[in-house]
């Protein structure tokens, strides 16, 4: 075994946080090596030690892409690293691809690659501007990469910015990459290419460390999986010899319900109806386009598809957030298409907003403060244009309650929550407000599995009650899982509507990259679709 | 290739020009209307006199090296909204050092060192203190606009100041270089061109403005050739990313900034230096072109040439009112006169403020914050 990285006893401190404790990691050369774990295990701010972005607190980091050298007792014989800035860790041939591309939009793709390190000519003055062209063919030809160097990064879709990122740092002379949550961002289809890239890559002698959440990735494409919790190495396994289940224990320490059954829906009369929408975005591109479909009672409606496929102004446009050029929104047969924001609340409409810190809750206010937002002119706790402090309090502390929102304190101001947190209090906010609908966007962005299973059961809950359910959601297995109908869509349009139990996750895959519902074979691959459930332990648990 | 590029990214500008002149069509259609084709006549005569494009060059000057300096500044992320301070102590500190060295280039060189000074202190606040971009700036005008009366009264006695030298013609530089075909053939050439109506002016201008065209030029290419150029818009754009390719942000942040000190200092000093005085009562004699800088180049969209064509536009019609005001050919009062430039300024940008900001301006970037 010949290593290419390891890490040797890693502590890393923050003010009041331990976020690595004594983590020691060895990689091999030439391999896929999968850092799985929860949000909050660590996982990145391991890598961002190991890329010089943080110092550790303690330990050694040694990395030589061509393999570590070993004295006669089989220490290392290699000095530790000191790197003080993400330079010094390039220049020891170590590249990272960051969740968040490091990519500079107006620029072109050969200009971001070459950025901070371009050929020169004239006594170093200018950019030989051809030369970056050329390096950056050459490379991309070896690497069977398809990339367009003189592509504005804003022209081009998210997996070719992701391949424009790894030809940054091999471009730099990476021979150790770290992918921070890559597939995050990407259809499934995409993510089968990004695996073939990493096969090229180890082919080519080079390491690769994958960071996930997803049991399924790290299973699939690496060949050992190192899963941390709090901060701690719980344990470094073969993918040859472990299963999901291992693995989900490992992670969440406890075991976990992978997949749960989900009773059929009896759906009633039309709740939510939206007519021929067509809305454009900021930039006055048309974003939906000519959207129809109707929520009933009882029913939970998806809608999957590749983030910033229309669905965000979609919601916004359900939710009146968001001006319509053409359509009708009716909520209980009553038009709302013009209705206000607080109109559709009175009327029933409860909303989970994709973004939690810029949309679902007021970061300066408190618990108590946020628990209000949305009820603040309307009875029990408005009278007579004064709030009744004490009863809010007395809200906020049952949804904290009831939620297990930690801290459990409702005089906690909302930026002191972490991000599942935060979460938590929204969807218990919204939820008791009965409504008869429910718009909820990506409601379990940022949760951890536990949080997500009971927020699943909690809309299961509400559909049997006899409300309707509007769920959007990049993550297919939530989608899937949870809706009785189930819409993609991709380039602001509605590719199909589809019941879940028919459709495998390649189809959903193929629609969500537009392809047309006819050209995917259906018929013949209903067998693999297996039962209908939802797989909480690839629960999204995004940055914060 | 290049002039391609460089109408890259004044798409949306050149409908500026259109604009323009259809407003100015029609407000001449609607004068010619009302029965007043006299004074029409009048104003398109005084438009196309030489002095008016002599005079459009020379108000140009100032305005031209602040809003290249202001882009440099804003294109790496830091809103320099301090030009005008940096106009003032520019306009001071050349006049003060010619007075004593005798010479105008020794005080072009003093004034850009003044104003570079103050960007320095700016830079300084703004990147190592984090302190809020436009508060930072509006206290640099302001340190400006007492310090420089202040230190001309120590020194002079007096809040206006003499130098006592201005720039030399043209005809006059080229003559005294020493060179024979230079100074003969070549001078003689300029005369001659000289003499051609209205574009003449372009041939017996101050040497600044020929070295204000250069400027645009530098700084078009400087930004979008050179590797500085790539790592100032990548400061501006996407911090993180420069910084995670290697290179230090604040290093970049504070080279553009005290670039446009330096790109001020040349335009305040030329201003004074023109005229051979500083005068620094009321609002000095840099009077807001400092701020009017800033909205050409956001009309330019932080183009060095859309800048200068905005420019251009700003100081032809402030020379346009110039003439109006001293023949008084419009039969309105003439405060109402002085606002055309100011006014028209608006209106365009009213029109055609659809500039794209840099993603990360006015954002503080630290290293390892995540």
């Amino acid at each position: 075994m010949t290593e290419a990285v390891r890490l040797d006893s890693i502590t890393k401190r923050f003010p009041g946080v331990v976020a690595n404790d004594d983590v020691t990691l060895s990689v091999e050369r030439g391999t896929v090596h999968a850092l799985l774990g929860e949000n909050g295990a660590g996982k990145t701010t391991l890598m961002n030690v190991l890329y010089g972005l943080y110092e550790p607190t303690e330990g050694d980091v040694y990395v030589d892409g061509d393999g570590l050298t070993y004295d006669d007792d089989g220490a290392v014989a290699d000095a530790p690293r000191r790197f003080d800035s993400p330079g010094d860790a390039i220049d020891a041939g170590v590249g990272m691809i960051h969740q968040h591309f490091m990519l500079v939009d107006p620029m072109t793709v050969a200009e971001n690659i070459t950025l901070g390190n371009e050929p020169r000519k004239w006594g170093g003055l200018a950019v030989d501007r051809d030369a970056s062209r050329e390096a950056v063919l050459e490379l991309s030809e070896r690497y069977g990469f398809d990339v367009e160097p003189d592509a504005r990064i804003e022209d081009i879709g998210v997996g070719v910015q992701q391949r424009v990122e790894i030809l940054k740092a091999l471009y730099r002379g990476a021979e150790v990459l770290i992918l921070d949550e890559p597939t995050a961002v990407l259809t499934p289809q995409e993510v089968e290419d990004l695996f073939d890239v990493l096969e090229e890559l180890t082919d080519a002698g080079k390491t690769v460390i994958f960071i996930t959440h997803k049991l399924g990735e790290a299973l699939e494409a690496a060949d050992e999986v190192t899963v941390l919790r709090d901060g701690r190495n719980v344990g470094t396994v073969g993918t040859a010899d472990t299963t999901r289940e291992e693995l989900a224990e490992l992670m969440v320490g406890r075991e976990v319900m992978l997949e749960t059954e989900t009773p059929p829906a009896t759906p009633g009369e039309t709740a939510l109806s939206v007519e021929g929408v067509t809305a454009v975005d900021d930039r006055d591109v048309v974003a939906v386009d000519d959207v129809s479909f109707s929520v009933r009672e009882g029913e939970v409606f998806g809608i999957a598809g590749v983030d910033g496929n229309g669905q965000s102004e979609l919601v916004e446009v359900v939710t009146g957030l968001h001006s319509l050029e053409e359509g009708r929104v009716e909520l209980a047969g009553r038009d709302v298409t013009h209705a206000s924001r607080r109109e559709r609340t009175r009327a029933g409409m409860a909303y989970i907003p994709e973004d939690r810190q810029d949309r679902g809750l007021v970061m300066d206010f408190d618990l108590t403060e946020n628990g209000v937002l949305g009820s603040q002119h309307d009875a029990p706790f408005a009278e007579r244009g004064r709030l009744d402090w004490d009863r809010a309090e007395g809200h906020a502390s049952e949804i904290i309650e009831e939620y297990d929102v930690r801290p459990p304190d409702a005089d906690a101001e909302a930026k002191s929550l972490s991000g599942g947190n935060q979460q938590k209090f929204i969807v218990g906010r919204e939820f008791s407000r009965e409504p008869s609908c429910i718009v909820a966007s990506h409601p379990t962005r940022g949760v951890d599995i536990g949080s997500t299973e009971f927020i699943h059961d909690r809309l299961v809950d509400l559909r049997d009650e006899g409300r309707a359910v509007l769920l959007v959601s990049s993550k297919l297995d939530e989608v899937r899982g949870l809706s009785d109908r189930l819409a993609v869509m991709y380039r602001g349009r509605i590719v199909d509507v589809v019941d879940p139990d028919e459709v495998t996750e390649e189809q959903l895959g193929l629609m969500m990259a537009g392809e047309r519902p006819e050209d995917v074979p259906r018929a013949e691959r209903v067998a693999d679709a297996g039962p209908r459930s939802r797989d909480d332990a690839d629960a999204e648990v995004a940055d914060d | 290739m290049s002039v391609v590029d460089a109408v890259d990214g004044l798409g949306t500008r050149t409908r500026i020009a259109a604009a323009s002149v259809g407003v100015a069509l029609l407000a001449a259609v609607g004068i010619a209307l009302a029965g007043h084709a006299d004074v029409l006549l009048a104003v398109l005569a005084l438009l196309f006199q030489k002095s008016t494009l002599a005079a459009a060059l020379r108000l140009s000057v100032p305005i031209a090296f602040a809003a290249l300096g202001g882009i440099f500044a804003e294109k790496s992320g830091v809103i320099n909204i301090g030009l005008e301070g940096l106009l003032i102590v520019s306009a001071f500190g050349g006049v003060y050092v010619t007075s004593i060295t005798g010479s105008v280039w020794l005080g072009l060189l003093g004034g850009v060192l003044a104003s570079s000074l103050l960007a320095l202190l700016f830079a300084i606040v703004c990147i190592e203190f984090r302190a809020d971009q436009i508060i930072a700036g509006l206290a640099i005008w302001l340190i400006a606009l007492g310090l420089a009366p202040f230190a001309s009264t120590v020194v002079f006695g007096s809040t206006n100041a003499s130098a006592g030298a201005t720039f030399p013609g043209i005809d006059q530089l080229l003559a005294n270089t020493g060179i024979p075909v230079v100074s003969t053939t070549v001078v003689a050439g300029l005369e001659a061109l000289a003499g051609i109506p209205f574009l003449g002016a372009l041939f017996e201008a101050s040497p600044v403005v020929y070295l204000m065209f250069v400027a645009v030029a530098a700084s078009w290419w400087t930004l979008n050739r050179t590797f500085f150029g790539r790592w100032v818009r990548a400061s501006g754009e996407n911090p993180r990313a420069l910084d995670t390719a290697g290179v230090d942000v604040s290093r970049v942040r504070y080279a553009a900034v005290i670039l446009s000190g330096v790109l001020a200092g040349v335009g305040g000093a030329a201003l004074s230096l023109s005229l051979g005085q500083f005068v620094g009562n009321g609002p000095t004699m840099v009077n807001g072109k400092g701020f009017i800088a800033i909205v050409t180049y956001l009309l330019g969209n932080y183009n060095p040439i859309g800048a200068m064509l905005s420019t251009l536009l700003f100081a032809g019609l402030d020379a346009l009112q110039l003439s109006l005001q001293g023949q008084n050919v419009l039969a309105i009062p003439r405060p109402l006169v002085r606002t055309i430039p100011y006014v028209s300024v608006i209106v365009v940008l009213a029109l055609f403020g659809r500039t794209r900001l840099p993603e990360a301006a006015g954002e503080h970037y630290e290293s390892g914050e995540e």
